[in-house]
């Protein structure tokens, strides 16, 4: 370990160090007890309730937020907006994580993780969603893989390697974009199998599109989010050109947000219109509803438009955390609170301590491996071998 | 930025006040109802006014108008009917005859009847409120409910032979103070001995032009006489809803067991005929034969006689013609007879009586379907047609039906004990088990004897093996009927799919017999109940 | 990036090959309208015969070796609370009390109802559920990866899972005795219960011997054979005494099968493989383009600023030098002049002055 953390000379005891290493610990004795007395000892799931947390949370919330990786090298790269540049690494650095920790957290859910590649080895079954849901996210995860491969490969210093990989970049480029279109809405088409236990208010046969949608929603406010809060950590690591953009790329994606969230706003009232659910509204789960449609969509929406036409980064910054919340809010509805509503209350599903600490573990894991990688690899700032590409 | 805080500023008034003015008119627009569960109250004297449905759709919801409440209330204050009912001189009668409307004889225009009702109701509510007693409600929506909080148990009531009976005695027998007829040429009711019958014959559910409703004109005619007598303290009938039309108050209504019978030329026993009309064009021979029907038994079977007399006191077939007229619906005789699930049909009757619990064991295995073969035709159409040509003459076609029937001696049959086996050990597949050792006369007595005095069932058990036959079915009525094992095997056979594998026959068999007939005791999920475990 | 003709030709037959391997997906779980197997089998309930007794669950219980539960079949008391399958039970009795017509309890078996579309199979990812040509839909233990999907699929609400077995759990449901029926024997429940209230035998048969019950006892049924088509149709028929919704029986499932739901989703998946790269790539090109046009546009510019400037100072330079020019021969004229202008002035000296002003010319001379 290189003294490039403690520039400063301060002990490695901080108070987050501290904090995560609690929750390691925590996380590392419940996962034995998940691997030695399988899933029932650790989780409050049932036979009613067969998916929770680790489905609801880590793998919905966790392939949105993870979306902007495609989102910004798609602007970049495809859509030659070379002013967020140097937004590209940090997303695809984000998307990477976020993906990898989605694929850990599926060994913990499923019965038997280590027959999650037979899908594709021993007995296909691609009449389900979920085969094309794995198959995308396997593939892009590698696509990732590849994308943030240079970041390392300068930071060991394989120039040759680095620079085939570089070649790559517009192939890989689009291939990410038709992956991430593909399970993103694949996700939200895994519900459509289920429209008996789907409130009406969520379920609809657009349920693919909203998710796409609000992917992209997703990945436009964690470039944000992320920029914001690795600028309070990291802003020693970063290089002039990351500096200087971050303000740019504030604007531009809170611009990008407000019309893709007015977009889904507008779709979302199609969805209510297409089933005719208008009654619905003045129910409790429709209150609960309007709560997520107007308070994290409509009104993320209006403040992005306002602080972009101010030119006032903080309303785009919070506005970025408050639509982060948004997704976390509409993936765990669609997986949890609105799944089963017909049910009573009995037998609804609350996660167990065990089941949350595992969540709160592997993003603490994910935390921790961002750290590392941002103050050793060229991810905030340009490797000197490697002047910027414009 | 100044201006830009302003701006949030104004735009987090107008989100909050849009989504505190929504979450407030959800309830009207919406339908949150705020108001707790009220459970309805149960009354009999609920009357629906909805009389501005004759001048199109309703605006409002009808109103529940409770109408003992009113008359009692009005009773305290030695009021009586006049207050709310006008009254006008009947041009049949040339009596006073009361009107059931409301302050007012007939509907004007909308706006008039509105008035009439929110103007009166309202004026006295209010007037009761201001002299501090108990009101009513003055408000549209208090009248005008969303949600009733009044249930109706309202019970229709009838003229049956017990009330009919102690009617006509309190009436010294004079039949005309009820009873009268309308001629449509002079337009006027008179009396016509001979031709009482139910006040239904003519007055149905609506007025139709000239002809009151059923309602109508039985509160007008019993409501009326009733109050007459009770001010002149002779013993009447109650007036008020709740005595005729509350459930616990009409079991209150004495009933006279045994009423003597009615003296209307009714007919002992006679043929069920066609008609002279029908007669004329068809050759007797080609008829079916003759059904003699003993009219004086059956009619202490029904309460009232227009359980079959439904439209008329005649004969059926004076309406019912065998290919079926207007007079009669279109309902052609064989119908008219035969038809299933109808009180009035002969069949329907007859079967709705094997519902009874002495009956319904044997017959609810039975399918719903016209019984197969003559032979069972027989039971009815008993007299050959060729016996009937010649005949002439009422009195000779009666004393032929009854010697008919007085040839068929309607007793319980069965066989004599000592051919009824005491015990049937059934030891077919006695694996798990071991034989069950039936208890076979016990049960074929205790059956008999419940429908010893039945005379319908006695008329059709005609032979000793039919009552058997409830539960040896699918073969012929005989002393020693063939074991279950003869039909009875293997399960699921495609070839016959509704024959049952002989264990669900025998657990069938006995176990919905016992369910229908309400038998508690052997309990089904009781298996050693009937059979012990093999050890 | 640019690619050549061959190599694209040679994507293009790759992916269209990938696309034609494998089309022997269970048929029963594709989106294509399946009527079911011509000699499926299946199972109709009738809960007019029902007595509550629970062989069937024990009878299931023995057959398929489940565990022994923790109160015995006969106790029937459990009746008192509603179940659901589990994966210790793949069936069981519950009882419903209030029902209309006062005829005392009604019981409903509920287990797996063999769809002839079954949800699970089509959602599942290993295809470890088929529907057999017996009519049964059973499960491949050797392939599941325990995503548990196929719970969330079922509309019935049927499949449990071994949440206790950390090592290898299995999805748990009824499997219509599978390997019975194959022998020609009668599923589990079927033979152990004593009244007949289920019937085994053709799908097709089963069915006409529902009508056929109806027709000839209409006051006792329901005009109507749960699971005819419900959810594209079921295996396991039901006929009850009672609307269906009052016997725990849903009645808003719908009449399409369930893989038909999510047919049109992935149905857009080649559509996507195949239109996005066109799109992003023609993107990526109109934006090349674009960049490319602004360069060549600003070459432009910059050549014709650079020429207009070169010309201007060409100009000037002319301007100056002509300027030059004339001064210089100014001067030289000046020059001239003055020259001239002395000597003449030299000359007049010369011929006004003595020789005593040749000694000053002379000295003069020297001077000029």
């Amino acid at each position: 370990m290189s003294d490039e953390v403690t520039t400063t000379g301060k002990s490695y005891l901080t108070p987050f160090n501290i904090i995560a290493g609690i929750i390691i610990i925590i996380g590392l004795y419940v996962t034995v007890l998940r691997f030695t007395k399988g899933l029932g000892a650790v989780t409050n799931l049932s036979d009613y309730n067969p998916w929770g947390i680790w489905i609801g949370f880590d793998l919905l919330v966790g392939v949105a937020l993870a979306a902007g990786g495609f989102v910004t090298s798609s602007a970049v790269y495809i859509f030659g907006m070379k002013k967020y540049h140097s937004a590209v690494r940090p997303a695809i650095l984000t998307g990477f994580l976020g993906y990898a920790m989605v694929v850990v957290a599926l060994n913990y859910d499923v019965g038997r993780p280590w027959r999650l590649p037979y899908p594709f080895i021993i007995q296909r079954g691609t009449t389900s969603l979920l085969f094309e849901v794995a198959a995308c996210v396997a593939l892009y995860l590698s696509v990732l893989f590849l994308e943030f491969s240079p970041a390392a490969l300068e930071w060991l210093g394989l120039k040759k390697l680095r620079n085939i990989l570089m070649k790559l970049t517009l192939l890989l480029t689009i291939f990410g974009v038709v992956l991430s279109t593909l399970h993103q809405s694949s996700l939200g088409a895994l519900f459509l199998i289920a429209p008996s236990k789907l409130h009406p208010l969520w379920y609809s046969p657009y349920i693919a599109v909203f998710f796409f949608v609000s992917a992209v929603i997703a990945g436009l406010s964690m470039v944000i989010f992320e920029s914001t809060l690795s600028h309070r950590y990291f802003a020693d690591k970063m290089d002039e050109a990351h500096l200087k953009e971050k303000d740019d790329i504030a604007l531009g994606f809170g611009k990008a947000a407000a019309l893709v969230l007015a977009g889904y706003f507008i779709i979302k009232v199609i969805g209510i219109s297409e089933g005719n659910n208008w009654h619905l509204l003045g129910t409790p789960y429709g209150i609960w509803f309007l709560v997520e449609l107007i308070g994290f969509v409509a009104l993320p929406c209006f403040f992005y438009a306002i602080g972009v036409r101010e030119k006032n980064l903080k309303i785009i910054k919070w506005t970025a955390a408050w639509t982060v919340l948004g997704i976390i809010v509409n993936r765990l509805n669609v997986g949890l609170v609105a799944f089963n509503w017909h049910l009573p209350s009995s037998e609804r599903y609350f996660p167990h301590w065990m089941e949350i600490a595992i969540s709160v573990f592997l993003v603490t894991v994910l935390l921790l491996i961002f750290r590392f990688i941002c103050t050793r690899m060229p991810i905030m700032y340009s490797h000197p071998d490697y002047p910027e590409e414009h | 930025m100044p201006k830009g805080s302003a701006l949030l500023r104004g735009i987090s008034i107008i989100v909050a006040v849009t989504v505190a003015s929504f979450l407030v008119s959800s309830t009207a627009v919406f339908g949150i109802n705020e108001q707790p569960k009220v459970t309805p109250e149960v009354r009999a004297d609920i009357i629906d006014i909805d009389s501005m449905k004759v001048f199109g759709k309703l605006e409002r919801p009808s109103v529940s108008y409770l109408h003992q409440r009113h008359t009692e209330a009005l009773e305290k204050k030695n009021k009586d009917c006049s207050v709310c009912h006008l009254s006008e001189k009947d041009p049949q009668s040339e009596k006073e005859r009361m009107s059931t409307r409301f302050m007012r004889l007939k509907d004007t225009t909308r706006q008039e009847v509105m008035d009439i009702y929110h103007n009166n109701c309202i004026a006295c509510h209010n007037d009761t409120k201001a002299a501090k007693e108990k009101s009513g409600p003055v408000e549209c929506g208090e009248c005008h409910q969303q949600q009733a909080t009044v249930v109706s148990s309202w019970q229709p009531i009838g003229m049956d032979k017990s009330l009919h009976y102690r009617h006509s005695k309190a009436m010294d027998k004079k039949c005309e103070k009820c009873h009268h007829v309308y001629n449509e040429k002079t337009k006027k009711l008179y009396y016509a001995k001979d031709q009482e019958g139910t006040c239904r014959y003519c007055h149905r559910s609506k007025t139709e032009e000239n002809r009151i409703s059923l309602r109508q004109a039985a509160h007008g005619a019993c409501v009326e006489c009733h109050r007459e007598r009770t001010a002149k303290n002779e013993t009447a009938g109650p007036f008020n809803c709740e005595g005729c039309h509350e459930a616990s108050q009409q079991k209150l209504i004495e009933i006279v067991k045994d009423v003597p019978r009615m003296q209307l030329n009714q007919p002992d026993i006679i043929f069920v005929k066609t008609s002279a009309a029908d007669k004329e064009k068809i050759n007797p021979l080609a008829l079916m034969n003759l059904v003699p029907f003993n009219h004086k038994a059956h009619e202490q079977y029904n309460d009232s006689c227009r359980v079959c007399h439904h439209a008329n006191l005649t004969g059926c077939e004076q309406c019912h013609s065998i290919q079926g007229n207007e007079d009669g619906g279109g309902v052609t005789l064989e119908q008219a007879m035969h038809r299933p699930n109808i009180d009035q049909s002969c069949i329907g009757c007859h079967e709705s009586q094997q519902a009874q619990p002495a009956c319904v064991g044997c017959h609810i295995s039975f399918e719903k379907k016209q019984p197969e073969g003559t032979a069972s035709c027989a039971n009815c159409h008993a007299v050959p047609k060729s016996e009937i040509i010649g005949v002439v003459g009422k009195d000779d076609e009666k004393m032929m039906a009854a010697r008919a029937l007085g040839q068929r001696d309607a007793v319980a049959r069965t066989y004599s004990d000592a051919d009824l086996p005491e015990t049937v050990v059934i030891k077919a597949l006695s694996n798990k088990y071991e034989p069950v050792k039936l208890p076979h006369r016990k049960i074929v007595t205790t059956m008999v004897d419940k429908i010893k005095s039945n005379q319908l069932a006695n008329f059709f058990h005609p032979e000793n093996g039919t009552v058997c036959q409830g539960c040896h079915h699918n073969s012929p009525a005989s002393k020693t009927p063939p074991k279950c094992i003869s039909c009875h095997s293997k399960p699921f056979n495609a070839k016959d799919p509704f024959k049952p594998g002989l264990i669900a026959a025998y657990h069938r068999q006995c176990m919905e017999c016992h369910k229908a007939m309400g038998i508690a005791k052997p309990v089904a999920t009781d298996c050693t109940a009937c059979h012990q475990k093999k050890s | 990036m640019s690619i050549s003709r061959r190599k694209f030709l040679g994507w293009l037959g790759a992916a269209g090959l990938g696309a034609t391997v494998g089309q022997k997906a269970a048929r029963a779980a594709s989106n294509k309208h399946f009527d079911g197997y011509p000699e499926s089998n299946g199972v109709l309930f009738d809960n007019t015969r029902c007595i509550g007794c629970r062989k069937c669950e024990e009878g299931c219980n023995k057959v398929n070796e489940l565990p022994e539960p923790d109160r015995p079949f006969s106790d029937l008391s459990q009746l008192d609370t509603k179940r659901r399958t589990t994966a210790k039970a793949y069936t069981v009795v519950n009882r419903y009390d209030d029902t209309g017509g006062g005829k005392g309890p009604l019981y409903l078996k509920i287990q797996c109802n063999h769809c002839l579309e079954p949800a699970c199979a089509s959602v599942c990812f290993v295809s470890a559920f088929k529907k057999t040509a017996t009519g049964a839909v059973t499960y491949d233990a050797s392939v599941c990866v325990g995503c548990r999907y196929c719970m969330i699929a079922c509309p019935f609400e049927i499949p449990a899972y071994q949440y206790d077995n950390a090592f290898s759990p299995k999805v748990m449901k009824c499997t219509m005795c599978f390997p019975r029926i194959s022998k020609g024997l009668l599923p589990g429940c079927v033979e152990a219960c004593p009244t007949e209230a289920l019937t085994y035998g053709k799908r097709g048969d089963l069915l006409r011997i529902g009508r056929e019950r109806i027709r000839k006892f209409p006051d006792r049924y329901v005009d109507h054979i749960y699971g005819e088509n419900e959810m594209g149709g079921t295996s396991w028929l039901y006929l009850s005494q009672v609307p269906f919704k009052e016997v725990g029986l849903r009645e808003d499932l719908g009449v399409t099968p369930a893989p038909a739901l999510t047919s049109g989703a992935l149905s857009v998946v080649p559509m996507v493989v195949g239109l996005w790269p066109v799109l992003l790539g023609g993107v990526y090109a109109i934006n090349k383009r674009k960049e490319k046009i602004e360069q060549q546009e600003k070459a432009q510019a910059v050549a014709a600023a650079v020429e207009a400037t070169e010309a201007e100072a060409k100009a000037k330079m002319k301007e100056a030098l002509e300027f030059q020019e004339k001064q210089k021969e100014k001067a030289i004229a000046k020059a001239v002049s003055q020259a001239l202008e002395e000597a003449a002035k030299a000359a007049e000296e010369k011929v006004s002055e003595t020789p005593a002003e040749d000694a000053d010319k002379k000295s003069s001379k020297e001077d000029s």
